[in-house]
């Protein structure tokens, strides 16, 4: 398995990407930046709504904006790709060994798992459904106001575990 | 994170309870199967219907075997958790060890994480109420049966890998 | 017989079977074993819960288009069985545990068939109706030696003090959960007013 992640999660065109143009990891961070932005304006809208916050939104309407919002995850998820297969091209360290030594990226990995776990016992308890059906000014069911505050803290654990990656340790 | 999972992973009380009661693993092995036979019965029924046997159900009525399915999932966790913190009891290794070492541990694990993001696109993608309504007779959208195929070859996945953790230690 | 029992075990499909590296040809029987064993035992666990009434809500009639599927199970396991069986033949014969095992699923299967008959013998009855008595009766029964067999199919890997002493906790532990899961069960059939959540 380890020689496995080692052949497959270094991509020297990535990597030449990088070297040859000093532009791209700039731009490969700010989009990262525009779909966390995109996510959390959206996702994290819903939950805010969810736990109260401007409750004269129907929530219908909050959800008709998350396609934006799987579309910013989508971006993170590509140009974080891109840094992780790309890294050597910045850190002379392989991308298998920062993911096994970086508690930081390790921890930012798992919140996004438990974000998804959390996203998935949302619909699997119908909790989905039920909030469906709120109109503007109705109270969400205490269940749905603990997913969205989980949902909450975690994309935000997120987002402060990925600011302490570059202070992570690598040891080769 | 290494020296944090060596520690967490492994539960000397657990180990210790199944050295002490040797009725304790084969108990945790025959509920793993009871487990599995009710995730097959239930959710893998559901997958069935879906990709079209039985098709004079309507999907809402074999929704009722979800939670049976579920609860099988369950207790595979519970004593899974059970085999991999007690590791010790049976082989001189640490359960960290182990998962880093054994390949198809590692697969088994993958291959619920995967079987867990077909779940959350069956949601995602709207399907789940889209099926909903699916009444005797009917067929279910394609995508709704590609993520049932799906489903079905990731569990039976998990099944054969979890078959081979043995050969690998 | 011990001879003859030897030397299906010695035959070079056996050794073959049994000496080649694990993967794939022994753990590959041992898997298919274990899936014949979940949509068998899974899937006519199915047809008894509704039979049963413990899950209402499925109609009766269109269960019986699970047969195909349960008999393929039963068959890639008697397959898979001879197989499995053939790579130690001689500790097997002489295992008590192995022929529980056998005997609880000739009586699984006889309970299966008789459960089929009484439960899809009235081909106008309405799909919510209760499956008649005879019907629940085999349902219970098979259920009970699917239970044994199960059971007992993963004990022959151990000696007879542990064998006794696990099956006496399965037991009890299956006691309990079956405790708590009427239970649960009576509770959501009081209950129509929870929405299908799941």
């Amino acid at each position: 398995m380890e020689a496995f992640l080692r052949y497959w999660l270094r991509w020297p065109s990535v990597e030449h990407l990088i070297y040859g143009h000093l532009w791209v990891w700039g731009v490969c961070q700010s989009l990262h930046f525009v779909g966390m932005a995109l996510l959390i304006g959206t996702v994290g809208i819903l939950d805010l709504r969810l736990l109260g916050m401007a409750k004269q939104f129907p929530v219908a309407a909050l959800k008709k904006l998350i396609p934006w919002g799987v579309f910013g995850f989508l971006l993170c998820l590509a140009t974080g790709l891109i840094f992780v297969t790309g890294i050597y091209a910045n850190i002379n360290v392989h991308p298998y060994v920062v993911l096994t030594s970086d508690v930081f990226l390790q921890l930012k990995l798992l919140f996004v798992v438990l974000a998804g776990v959390n996203l998935l016992l949302f619909y699997v308890t119908g909790m989905n459904a039920a909030v469906d059906r709120l109109a503007a000014g109705e109270d969400a069911p205490p269940l749905a106001k603990f997913f969205a505050g989980a949902s909450l803290l975690l994309w935000i654990a997120v987002m402060y575990f990925a600011r302490l990656i570059p202070s992570g340790k690598f040891q080769p | 994170m290494e020296q944090f999972l060596r520690t967490w992973l492994e539960w000397p009380s657990v180990a210790a309870f199944i050295q002490r009661f040797t009725w304790a693993w084969p108990l945790g092995e025959t509920f793993h199967f009871f487990g599995i036979i009710m995730l097959i019965g239930g959710v893998g029924m559901f997958d069935l219907r879906l990709l079209g046997l039985a098709k004079q159900m309507p999907v809402k009525a074999v929704r009722k075997l979800l939670p049976w399915g579920v609860t099988g999932f369950v207790i595979c966790v519970a004593t899974g958790l059970m085999f991999v913190t007690g590791t010790r009891a049976n082989v001189p290794m640490s359960p960290y060890d182990v998962i880093k070492n054994n390949i198809w541990l590692q697969l088994k694990f993958v291959f619920i994480g995967l079987a867990g993001l077909n779940l959350l696109a069956f949601y995602v993608t709207g399907m789940d109420s889209a099926v909903d309504k699916l009444g005797p007779g009917e067929n279910a959208p394609m995508l709704a049966k590609v993520i049932a195929a799906a489903s079905l070859f990731l569990w039976l996945g998990v099944i054969y890998f979890g078959r081979l953790i043995p050969e690998g230690l | 017989m011990q001879q003859f029992l030897e030397s299906i075990e010695n035959s070079a499909f056996s050794t073959y079977v049994r000496e080649t590296p694990a993967w794939p040809a022994y753990s590959t029987v041992l898997a298919l074993h274990t899936f014949g064993m979940a949509f068998l035992v899974g899937l006519s666990g199915v047809i008894a819960l509704r039979v049963l009434g413990v899950v209402p809500e499925l109609p009766l009639k269109p269960l019986k288009k699970l047969m195909p599927m349960i008999i393929l199970g039963f068959w890639v396991n008697a397959g898979t069985g001879v197989i499995l069986t053939s790579l130690a033949i001689v500790s097997f014969s002489r295992n008590w545990d192995f022929y529980v095992k056998l005997s609880a699923i000739v009586v699984a299967i006889v309970a299966l068939t008789k459960m089929r008959t009484y439960a899809f013998a009235d081909e106008s009855a309405p799909d919510d109706a209760p499956a008649s008595p005879e019907a629940r009766r085999w349902a219970k029964v098979m259920l009970f030696f699917w239970f044994i067999a199960v059971l007992g199919g993963r004990l022959t890997a151990y000696a007879t003090n542990i064998r006794i002493q696990s099956a006496a906790a399965v037991a009890v532990a299956a006691i309990l959960l079956l405790l708590l899961a009427t239970y649960l069960v009576r509770r959501s059939h009081r209950s129509p007013s929870v929405e299908a959540r799941v």
